[in-house]
């Protein structure tokens, strides 16, 4: 039997993302005068609409609201909506990544960047790995591998929109310090959810998990042809689309078109759809022919529609007050920071920044923002980890965005960029 | 070998100028070409083929000498064999070549690309300045419009200079130092946390600044007297954005900074930067090599 939205259900769904995203602009754009990230007030909306505090103080009102226990068809529906959100997210994500500067940089950004991952990977794999019950997990060895290979992967990955902004605002972002940075950081985020969406196929939520060998195969192949072909295509189709059809609606439905037959790929094939969405968002978001302003669309459609009902359905899902685990977020702080000061400040030295500005350099990677609670988020739907660690991750994220641009402005030494 | 004398030497003047040769029916015309700027930067020639060396070669080569009526008192003829690339980038070290000359085609077919024409090798690996001609003609071109990359980079300053100096030689109209401006980050940076007004304020100021980088560079440029000389800024991605401008301006000549990094097969697959111009030619292009980076 098909099962329909009833009357009721309509609105009750309606309400719910109505809700979100009025109340998730609200408190942002108070969050804003207080200098703190966007994506901090969604995710305070979550919490107060959430089981944290609504699910408390009302919990006749969260039911009625957010119904994804006791109603089913609202329960489909949001998911939908949530699940085509992390998919738009990491569009954007992909869109961000221009392999074109990370080439520019060369070996300074490869360097880097593999230094400010393999370190926090190696940290957080061998401490997940051995001592699972630090983390409050009790683990069979095939899940242990798969929750050590995410911790690794959580601690590495950086926050390039934090990034971005952090260097704007310090107005380093032309410089020798900041390009590094970046291109270190889309280095960093090409690898990481290349190496997260082999993690996902491997835990073969919701299909026959597979083996890692085809993994990385299909990974291999799919990318490189998006990369090498679909690019090329890509590039001839975009003048025609961009001139031919309406604008900018032509653009954005023939893009985001794209991404959604990318991720169904990538999905039918047993690797996550997030993969599918990041490369068809790199072969988009690199392409010469793509306009500013189609680019500048893109990023207002996702990131002021999709990121909000993502971020604030985090809240929905998860206790943040339950699962605060002062210990478990303790540890993850320390292996974060350990991990990236480290590894980042030693690839810097290697292509010869001064100790300073190799912190710097350090510090703006350390940022974690979005990225990393979409990663958790995956990873909390997979299984992978527990509550108490997707919260920790979460707090993680943004102590880490948070203290990024203070630290980099201490160390950063003016004189010396260029 | 020693290459001293090379370190640190100055991009110009053009004492010495190389020609690649290659026995293609446009032999006539390059010559034609290098025998001009030859006896317009009262430069020595030294013509370079790699490859066998035969009578019938030797014979068409002295035949055009005298056809071109090119100064053979100041011109060497080199014979050698062996890597194409590495040898002619190897003699134009020993013999310090200050420019070399090579005829290119405007675009490779795709196979031709990837895979590396002498021309687009040259250009790549080259520690001398080099002018790809795109359409020699043997009574010479006539560089009028030049169109010259104003990147942020320390050889910029020099390209600058040097394309000033080649300008006032072969009797250039005008000068475009050009610079892109590429904002992909900018957008990242704004998409969420910037009003309308922030974000154009934000742009704005992006391009007011690199538009004062560029007139800092043109204020610094040595004596232009009869060179129109003006600055220009234009959107769009490094290199490609420079590629499309000057097919635009339907510009004479290119000029652009030697490459930072060495270029390999991975920066053709994911082009970038000075690649985006060797994929298709928009005109004649000069790479100046500074030196200053060895």
């Amino acid at each position: 039997m098909i099962a329909n939205l009833t009357h009721d259900d309509l609105i009750i769904f309606l309400l719910a993302i109505s809700t979100m995203l009025i109340l998730a602009r609200i408190i942002s754009e108070l969050g804003k005068k207080m200098k703190l990230p966007m994506v901090m007030g969604e995710l305070i909306v979550g919490i107060c609409l959430g089981p944290t505090v609504l699910g408390k103080l009302l919990p006749g009102v969260h039911h009625y609201l957010f119904p994804l226990t006791t109603n089913s068809n609202v329960s489909l529906a949001l998911d939908g909506i949530f699940s085509i959100s992390v998919i738009m997210l990491l569009f954007v994500a992909g869109m961000e990544v221009q392999l074109s500067i990370v080439l520019r940089q060369g070996k300074a950004a490869i360097t880097t960047g593999f230094g400010s991952m393999i370190v926090p990977f190696a940290i957080g794999f061998a401490a997940a790995y051995w001592l699972p019950s630090v983390f409050g997990m009790s683990l069979e060895s095939s899940s242990r591998l798969l929750f050590a290979l995410f911790l690794g992967t959580a601690l590495s990955i950086s926050a390039l929109p934090v990034i971005a902004r952090i260097l704007m605002d310090m107005n380093l972002f032309k410089t020798k310090v900041g390009m590094i940075i970046i291109a270190a950081a889309m280095f960093n985020d090409l690898v990481g959810w290349l190496f997260f969406s082999v993690i996902l196929s491997m835990s073969g939520q919701n299909h026959t998990s597979m083996s890692i060998v085809h993994t990385v195969i299909y990974v291999i192949a799919f990318g490189a042809f998006m990369l090498f072909i679909g690019r090329r295509i890509i590039d001839k189709a975009l003048p025609w689309i961009q001139t031919k059809l309406s604008w900018p609606g032509g653009v954005l439905a023939m893009s985001l078109g794209l991404c959604l037959l990318c991720a169904a790929f990538t999905e039918s094939i047993n690797i996550h759809a997030i993969l599918g969405a990041f490369i068809a968002g790199i072969a988009i978001g690199d392409s010469i022919k793509l306009r500013e302003q189609a680019r500048d669309i893109i990023h207002q459609f996702v990131t002021n529609f999709f990121a909000p009902l993502f971020f604030v359905s985090i809240g929905l899902k998860v206790d943040f007050i339950n699962n605060f685990d002062a210990g478990i977020v303790g540890i993850i702080l320390v292996l974060a920071y350990v991990g990236k000061v480290v590894g980042a400040t030693g690839g810097a030295l290697l292509v010869g920044l001064s100790k300073r500005n190799a912190l710097a350099v350090a510090f703006g990677l350390n940022a974690r923002g979005a990225m990393e609670i979409i990663l958790g988020t995956l990873a909390l739907n997979a299984g992978l980890i527990s509550q108490p660690i997707f919260v920790a991750l979460v707090i993680m994220a943004f102590v880490t965005s948070l203290t990024s641009g203070p630290l980099m402005r201490k160390f950063v030494e003016p004189e010396k960029i260029g | 070998m020693d290459y001293s004398k090379l370190k640190r030497r100055s991009s110009f003047p053009f004492e010495t100028i190389g020609v690649a040769i290659a026995f293609s029916p446009r032999l006539e015309s390059l010559l034609g070409e290098a025998r001009i700027l030859a006896d317009k930067f009262g430069a020595q020639l030294l013509l370079m083929h790699i490859g066998e060396r035969t009578r019938t070669k030797e014979a068409k080569l002295d035949e055009l000498i005298r056809k071109l009526r090119i100064d053979e008192k100041k011109t060497r003829v080199i014979w050698h064999e062996g890597d194409p690339v590495n040898t002619l980038l190897e003699l134009c070290k020993l013999n310090i070549v200050d420019l070399l000359i090579a005829g290119a085609m405007q675009k490779e077919n795709v196979l031709k690309y990837y895979l590396g024409s002498v021309a687009r090798k040259i250009s790549r690996k080259a520690k001398c300045s080099v002018l790809l001609l795109i359409n020699p003609v043997k009574e010479g071109t006539r560089f009028k419009k030049i169109v010259v990359n104003g990147a942020e980079n320390p050889k910029t300053i020099h390209s600058v200079n040097a394309t000033v100096y080649f300008g006032k030689h072969i009797n250039a109209k005008s000068i475009t130092v050009a610079t892109e401006v590429h904002q992909d980050g900018l957008t990242m940076a704004m998409a969420t946390e910037s009003t309308v007004g922030e974000a154009s304020k934000l742009r704005k100021e992006f391009s007011e600044d690199e538009l004062n980088k560029v007139q800092g560079i043109i204020t610094k440029v040595s004596e232009h007297e009869g060179i129109e000389i003006s600055e220009k800024l234009i959107k769009g991605k490094p290199g490609y954005a420079i590629r499309q401008y000057a097919e635009s301006k339907k510009a004479d000549l290119l000029v652009i900074n030697s490459p930072d990094v060495k270029y390999g097969i991975i920066d053709r697959l994911f082009t970038h930067d000075m690649e985006y111009i060797l994929e298709d030619l928009p005109c004649n292009i000069l790479i100046v090599h500074s030196r200053i980076t060895g």
